[in-house]
């Protein structure tokens, strides 16, 4: 097994900032569409994590980068180990929804996201805390389509922001952008590599 | 069988304000809203079930005190009177609805796979609806996704704007807001042509 050389938070940034909308992937098919498309990035949010390696090299061997979803493949536990299988394995940034794992994510050299999951008015109030405890490097709000709704209740919280989760048309992504964030990942690849070369 | 058995289903009205046992909740006469009981201890569910007139559902996993499994469920129905409630469990759902209450399944809605994946394990049954977390999210769910949810639909979550509530309220039979956004839809409604007062009297797919 060989583990890629890993990017730093700055390329993945620039990566997003060429195309901001972004493959989630749920399944070999998406993968290929993926990996086809303009998309920078590759968000790996289903699969088996104890043999994603090929995968992996493969998005890699595109050009793009991946994101690989810890608490959502299988076989791979939301711990300090199961980080460093991801990380071994070659994945540029890992996510998950376990602040304490943050800096375990960038002790082995990958970017740290946490995805904040919002479905309450008090998780808003909560962001603020839970995003400096973690020190994540980005983070990635779920579900993104809100966010233009959320206005001024939506709290700085001085990182990089993704959005994702029900973003299907180029005017839900246009939307969620001016509403502040970073990027999008989405499942619909119609929107992969929106902006690319904009 | 006991006697509130034997009655007709109980009806969601179209809005509900989440009332977490704080100050008393007014909730404004335009609307008619009842009272959703959520992150509240199990004596203010009991105080706020004796004192308030309206309908009064309970949000089971957010009790503190209170487990939620059937053993609690059944406390809501014969000893509060409270027929509607509200729970992540399945099975608890479908005892509220096999004793002739209504059941709400909350189902998180954060993204669409998550979506699909949390309502393929949960046949409709009898007397069981969905809560949808966050509300917010129904007006940008496909006809194909809202089709797959049990009916009543509630809407709970991230509502922040009366905008965001009527969308919504053509879509779902209730939504679940606070005192501040439920006060300012009632304005709303006051001052608006007779559609927008239809959305909060008019259940959802009714003519």
């Amino acid at each position: 097994m060989t583990a890629t050389p890993l990017t730093a938070t700055g390329e993945f940034l620039a990566r997003l900032e060429e195309s901001k909308c972004c493959a989630a992937i749920v399944s070999d098919e998406q993968l290929e569409l993926a990996m086809a498309s303009r998309t920078p990035i590759v968000f790996v949010l289903r699969g088996n994590g104890l043999t994603l390696g090929p995968s992996i090299q493969r998005i890699h061997a595109t050009g793009k980068l991946a994101a690989v979803h810890l608490d959502l493949v299988d076989g791979v536990r939301a711990d300090p180990r199961g980080v460093a299988w991801l990380a071994r394995l070659g994945a540029d940034a890992i996510i998950t929804s376990h602040g304490r794992l943050m800096p375990v994510v960038r002790k082995e050299g990958a970017i740290a996201i946490l995805r904040l999951l919002l479905s309450r008015r008090t998780h808003l109030d909560t962001a603020l805390t839970a995003v400096s405890r973690a020190g994540p490097d980005i983070i990635e709000v779920l579900p993104g389509v809100i966010l233009p709704s959320l206005g001024a209740l939506m709290p700085k919280l001085g990182v990089p922001l993704l959005a994702g989760g029900f973003i299907r048309t180029e005017a839900d992504a246009e939307d969620v952008i001016a509403a502040g964030a970073t990027g999008i990942t989405t499942s619909a690849p119609n929107l992969w590599g929106m902006y690319a070369g904009a | 069988m006991q006697a509130h058995e034997r009655l007709p289903r109980p009806a969601l009205p179209r809005v509900l304000i989440a009332d977490g046992g704080g100050a008393p909740i007014r909730v404004p006469l335009m609307l008619r809203a009842g009272l959703l009981l959520r992150d509240i201890d199990i004596a203010a569910v009991i105080g706020r079930v004796a004192s308030f007139e309206g309908v009064a559902v309970i949000d089971l996993d957010s009790v503190r005190g209170m487990a939620s499994d059937e053993a609690a469920a059944d406390f809501a129905i014969d000893t509060l009177g409270v027929r509607i409630v509200m729970t992540r469990r399945a099975h608890v759902a479908a005892h509220v609805g096999s004793r002739g209450g209504l059941g709400l399944l909350h189902a998180f809605a954060f993204d669409s796979t998550g979506l699909t994946r949390a309502l393929d394990g949960s046949p409709p049954l009898p007397g069981v609806g969905t809560v949808v977390s966050p509300g917010a999210v129904l007006p940008h769910m496909r006809p194909s996704e809202l089709e797959q949810l049990a009916r009543p639909i509630v809407a709970y979550g991230l509502l922040v704007r009366v905008a965001d509530a009527l969308d919504c309220l053509e879509l779902a039979e209730c939504v679940v807001l606070r005192q501040d956004v439920a006060a300012e839809l009632a304005t709303t409604a006051r001052r608006s042509t007779q559609p927008v007062r239809n959305l909060l009297t008019t259940v959802a797919g009714e003519e």
